[in-house]
């Protein structure tokens, strides 16, 4: 193969790379507004919080983060969210580990980890944020929350 | 969570190897689309199996490119920010390890630019995690899990 078609290839493949690396970087952890409105059964979730079995949804609103064990975007996202629980009294953080639950992630179609729900205070899904939520994103789909 | 989770790692770990890898593979698409060089490109990536497989197996802590890491680079660099499960980067060993397998034997089987190929998507997948901090096991082990490729 010629010189400058190797040196073509080559340079077609470092772009293409970097383009998905932008357009990945650009659009993970961007909240979108999901307008089914489904009614989420807390009970379905299994979801304990410090030991014990949640009853009952944040009374503005609850982020429910699914995880996998392999997934290390899952701990930065739980950080996040955990601080912005602590800081708002009236919002609830929980995190679910959907690696041996995948009844659970087909239902809400989870492909990737972590993947947040926003519930508003009544529990219905309003928002879907997939990867690590981006600066500004949650505080975003909480306000277009209280829009209705 | 109920799970015992292992230990720690520093996230740039995993970056740092991947950066090599990268660079290797990138080498090994080089070689493999000439005539003249398929050996060579064909040497080159049976060593990068042969290191994916280290990693898929002993972990990255463990792996010629962790031990590289925890000699040279990590003392000239500040405490991370925060330090990471080891599963995730072994989990995108095996992948690359299975890609790049798919390369040997693409070339066992006489395939032109079998080995080009192979090492062209693993070079993409070890270039968004080396410069983008991509994590390949975020995005396809679930989905992997729920078609049932993975128990």
């Amino acid at each position: 193969m010629p010189l400058e078609t190797k040196l073509i290839a080559l340079a077609i493949l470092v772009l293409v790379a970097t383009a998905a690396g932008i357009f990945w970087r650009v659009n993970t952890g961007k909240a979108h507004r999901v307008r089914s409105g489904e009614q989420v059964q807390l009970a379905r979730l299994e979801a304990t919080k410090d030991g014990s079995a949640v009853k009952a949804f944040g009374k503005r609103a609850t982020f429910v983060q699914f995880s996998s064990e392999v997934c290390s975007q899952c701990r930065t996202t739980a950080r996040i969210l955990g601080e912005y629980e602590t800081k708002h009294k009236d919002v609830l953080h929980l995190e679910v580990d959907v690696t041996d639950k995948l009844d659970l992630a087909a239902h809400f179609n989870v492909l990737q980890t972590p993947t947040t729900l926003v519930l508003d205070g009544a529990g219905r899904v309003r928002a879907r944020i997939g990867g690590t939520p981006k600066h500004g994103a949650i505080q975003e789909a909480l306000e277009s929350l209280e829009i209705r | 969570m109920s799970k015992p989770t292992p230990t720690q790692i520093d996230p740039r770990g995993p970056r740092f190897g991947a950066a090599i890898t990268s660079l290797l593979l990138l080498v090994t698409v080089w070689l493999g689309l000439d005539a003249t060089t398929q050996d060579a490109a064909f040497g080159l990536l049976v060593a990068i199996t042969a290191l994916f497989a280290i990693g898929a197996i002993f972990g990255n802590s463990r792996h010629p490119y962790g031990w590289l890491f925890k000699m040279f680079v990590r003392p000239r660099l500040s405490a991370p920010k925060e330090l990471e499960d080891p599963r995730p980067p072994q989990f995108a060993q095996a992948v690359g390890l299975f890609v790049a397998a798919i390369g040997i034997l693409l070339q066992l089987a006489g395939v032109e630019y079998g080995v080009a190929y192979a090492a062209g998507a693993a070079f993409i997948a070890a270039f968004l995690n080396a410069a983008f901090a991509y994590c390949l096991g975020c995005q396809i082990y679930l989905g992997l899990k729920r078609v049932g490729v993975i128990r």
